[in-house]
């Protein structure tokens, strides 16, 4: 069954697509691979989906139930938490004070919610750092902080943006275990990644878009084999 | 009793001893405007300093607290200690709305946006003339007679205003300590560090910043309502000019943004300041405000009391 | 009707020494990023220069502007290099609280070396003629035709030199003109340099025309404020017409609405636009 439904999104900004008449669904329990060349306006999803830009059009449903107009802190609460591309954390604090803070939004006593915050932070590789600031983390580290923040809001649809972007091939796989380990946990994943190689190995499913819309779905083996695909990637002159 | 309340009560031991022992009625009106400017550099900083809402408007809520308040005194006959919070009531109300439109927007456009709402608040002041007595303004010309404990109050002494002006200081340093440790002042470290990642963590950053807002209008309008009564005088130069508003963002940013004690400190700072050089040219005082900012700014952007906790954390932590 | 007209010129003439003021302001947030808070002391300096430069030196306050103008430039580059350029990196909201520490320390210096008295520019040819029925003084005018060849010359200066282009390229994408090789600090002090210098010329040309005193900054910052917001923050042309669009709302104002709240249609107009549109009246949209 469909935990969320997206239908006919649509938004641009001036006279530029970014999104258009775009539908497509998220499994409870699976993860999403949504992938597309440079621009393809896969973060501009998230962004639609999370609530920090409207929609001109469309339906985004989450179990039902509509999420369009709502803002990012009422669309958290609903159960969707999301990552950063580029990676937000609240930079003076501490890591166990970033991610108490999202913790709050499902334990209000600061006892409860730090115990929440640490357990998410030894969960992604962070427990021995949990007073180092933010700030001073590492890029790895940082993504993976981002991760423990998103978690710690008890999400059950996790929108990862590019949480593999700048690493190494070694963190790579930590990174893909980590999903792995996430979905393992009950809650589904979709993931924004221009690392074709964990894409490939992680997703269950793939989305690709090119210029605003989806050009294919289906079985990531599969799916690369699309003439579309290869065409929005490669250039016309491959296909 | 725990260690770390030892430096609380000392204060308030100062505080009840001063005008026990001090006659000189210089000295205590100097020590109730210091206490007057903590309370409205406290108002200020629990938007500027906690949730980094950076405000050029503070006047405005001032004014409101205090019009609300000599109005209900010279046509209601209500007597100060109704007046004062209801005057921070008035602010309070008032401020929602202005916060539901100016939070709309961020950074430096919420800081135009302040200033603008200021001087509109201004403009009806002058010319709401039924109300605000327009640019004549209100003249308090007797105070209630009132017997307090059996003793009446004699308002030509400066005492009770002291009182009056501890209570209203104790009242805001209790509530920015509390909002320090409360889940809301977590929530307003977070606006100030990164707004968008704090919606995304489910923080409603509108709620908790129009609620702090109204918080700091409180205490602003009290600030405001006892304004009032301690110089008996209200006109919109007097209570809603922007110099009043860089004069609570000084004392924040002077004392320390975002910490408890620094108002008092920026207070103090801004007090002997005036005192100082206000006899020997006129507006002088303000040419030191814009230098010390400046210099504060430049090289301790924590402020005098951040930077005096952080080198007495660093000695403990050291020992 | 002639009423109308009268204010619509009047309101014109104005307007395009408002603009000259926001576009300072307007170049120096589009390259920088910062609100410089003290822009209307720079004017009231420029405004002071010229009352000065006829008293002592029985210069012409028109002619005094080949002194001011390169004079505010050098002081804005001075400005920037001694003093902003160590603020910037702290945050928008550090420079901003900054910049407001520089205009109270400015204006009262200004009141303490000039006193509150509000003075007047008395020229010989100070008088008003009526072409076509309208009331037009000739000082304004004058003002208002050397407001054009300088907002001219700046858009030459902008489109067709190098140090220009720069200009344009770093307010359009910082990142982007990093990577093309843009002397980002030489294009940073020179623009903060043009800004006081637009900011200098426009006090020294509204000078015979306004009261001068040393706090008209606080006025004149606020109106500014409200011409960059109708134009959309970082934009020349944008700040053109808010400044046009300012003069001629207040001058028909104070006309059609009770001069009392004139001032506050700009605060109101100024409020809905920020809530509305905060990329400006003639913005993309966000």
């Amino acid at each position: 069954m469909a935990l969320l439904e997206v239908h006919g999104l649509t938004r641009h900004f001036g006279g530029v697509s970014a999104v258009s008449d775009l539908s497509f669904s998220v499994n409870e329990g699976e993860i999403l691979g949504l992938i597309g060349p440079n621009g393809a306006g896969k973060t501009t999803v998230f962004n639609l989906v999370t609530g920090f830009i409207r929609p001109l059009a469309g339906a985004i449903r989450l179990d039902g139930q509509s999420v369009v107009g709502l803002r990012p802190h009422a669309v958290a609460r609903r159960g969707i938490a999301r990552t950063f591309q580029i990676v937000k954390p609240f930079p003076g604090l501490s890591a166990l004070e970033n991610v108490t803070l999202a913790a709050f939004l499902r334990h209000p006593a600061r006892r409860d919610a730090e115990a929440a915050a640490t357990a998410q932070l030894t969960r992604v590789g962070l427990g021995g750092r949990l007073n180092e600031i933010a700030s001073r983390l590492t890029l790895m580290d940082q993504k993976r902080l981002e991760m423990a923040k998103a978690l710690a809001t008890r999400p059950r649809l996790l929108l990862l943006d590019e949480p593999m972007g700048g690493l190494n091939a070694t963190e790579v796989d930590d990174a893909s275990d980590l999903v792995r380990q996430i979905r393992a946990s009950g809650v589904t994943v979709v993931l924004v990644e221009h690392v074709m190689k964990a894409i490939m190995r992680i997703s269950d499913r793939v989305v690709v878009m090119n210029q605003g819309e989806k050009i294919a779905e289906g079985h990531p083996k599969r799916v690369v084999e699309e003439p579309a695909v290869l065409a929005a990637y490669f250039g016309k002159r491959v296909a | 009793m725990k260690r770390r309340h030892l430096p609380a009560l000392l204060g308030v031991a100062v505080l009840i001893a001063i005008p026990l022992s001090i006659r000189n009625s210089f000295f205590l009106h100097v020590c109730i405007l210091i206490l007057m400017w903590t309370v409205l550099g406290a108002a200020w900083n629990v938007l500027g300093g906690f949730a980094g809402q950076v405000s050029f408007g503070h006047a405005a809520l001032f004014a409101v607290g205090a019009y609300t308040t000599i109005i209900l005194y010279l046509k209601g006959g209500l007597a100060p200690w109704w007046g004062i919070p209801l005057g921070g009531l008035a602010a309070a109300l008032v401020s929602v709305p202005i916060g539901l439109l100016c939070f709309r927007l961020r950074g430096p456009y919420f800081a135009l946006a302040t200033l603008a709402v200021a001087e509109i608040v201004k403009l009806v002041a002058l010319n709401w003339e039924s109300v605000t007595a327009g640019s004549v303004g209100y003249l308090i010309t007797t105070l209630p007679s009132v017997r307090l404990f059996g003793l009446s109050v004699n308002w030509e002494a400066k005492t009770p205003f002291y009182a009056a002006a501890v209570a209203l200081a104790v009242v805001a340093l209790l509530t920015t300590g509390w909002l320090r440790n409360s889940r809301l002042g977590a929530y307003l470290v977070a606006i100030r560090e990164n707004e968008d990642a704090a919606e995304a963590v489910g923080i409603d950053t509108v709620r908790a910043k129009v609620v702090t807002l109204a918080l700091s209008a409180f205490l602003a309008g009290m600030g405001g309502g006892f304004y009032a009564f301690y110089f008996r005088y209200v006109d919109p130069d007097a209570v809603a000019g922007i110099g009043l508003s860089m004069e609570m963002v000084f004392i924040a940013v002077v004392g320390g943004l975002g910490t408890v004690g620094g108002p008092l400190i920026g207070a103090v700072f801004l007090t002997a300041v005036a005192e100082l050089v206000r006899d020997r040219f006129q507006m002088g005082h303000l040419i030191f405000y814009g230098l010390f900012m400046m210099l504060v700014i430049r090289f301790m952007p924590e402020g005098i009391w951040g930077r005096v906790r952080r080198l007495t954390a660093g000695a403990t932590a050291g020992a | 009707m002639e009423t109308f007209a009268q204010s619509l010129v009047s309101g014109v003439l104005t307007g395009a020494l408002y603009a000259m003021i926001g576009i300072g302001l307007t170049v120096v947030f589009g390259v920088m990023r910062i609100i410089n808070l003290a822009h209307g002391e720079m004017v009231m300096l420029g405004m002071f220069g010229a009352f000065w430069g006829q008293k002592l030196w029985k210069l012409d306050p028109f002619v005094s502007l080949l002194v001011w103008t390169p004079l505010m430039f050098v002081a804005g580059v001075l400005l920037y290099r001694l003093l902003l350029r160590k603020i910037i990196p702290g945050g928008e909201l550090n420079t901003l609280l900054y910049t407001a520490g520089l205009s109270l320390l400015v204006a009262n210096l200004a009141l303490l070396a000039w006193t509150g008295d509000y003075r007047t520019i008395s020229l010989s040819y100070g008088v008003t003629v009526r072409p076509f029925g309208i009331a037009i003084a000739v000082p304004l005018a004058i003002a208002f035709v050397l407001a054009i060849l300088i907002t001219v010359t700046l858009g030459l200066f902008l489109s067709r030199t190098n140090l220009g282009r720069a200009i344009r390229a770093t307010s359009q994408n910082p990142e982007a003109s990093v990577l093309m090789g843009i002397d980002v600090e030489r294009v940073a002090m020179v623009t903060f340099g043009l800004g006081t210098a637009l900011a200098g010329a426009a006090g020294v040309l509204l000078a015979p025309s306004l009261y001068l005193y040393p706090t008209v900054g606080e006025l004149l910052i606020v109106k500014c404020f409200v011409i960059v917001v109708l134009g959309g923050l970082g934009s020349v042309p944008g700040a053109i017409a808010g400044g046009i669009l300012l003069g001629v709302v207040e001058s028909l104002g104070a006309v059609y609405v009770s001069g009392a709240y004139k001032d506050g249609i700009g605060f109101v107009l100024f409020l809905a636009v920020l809530l509305y549109r905060p990329s400006g009246l003639f913005g993309a949209g966000r």
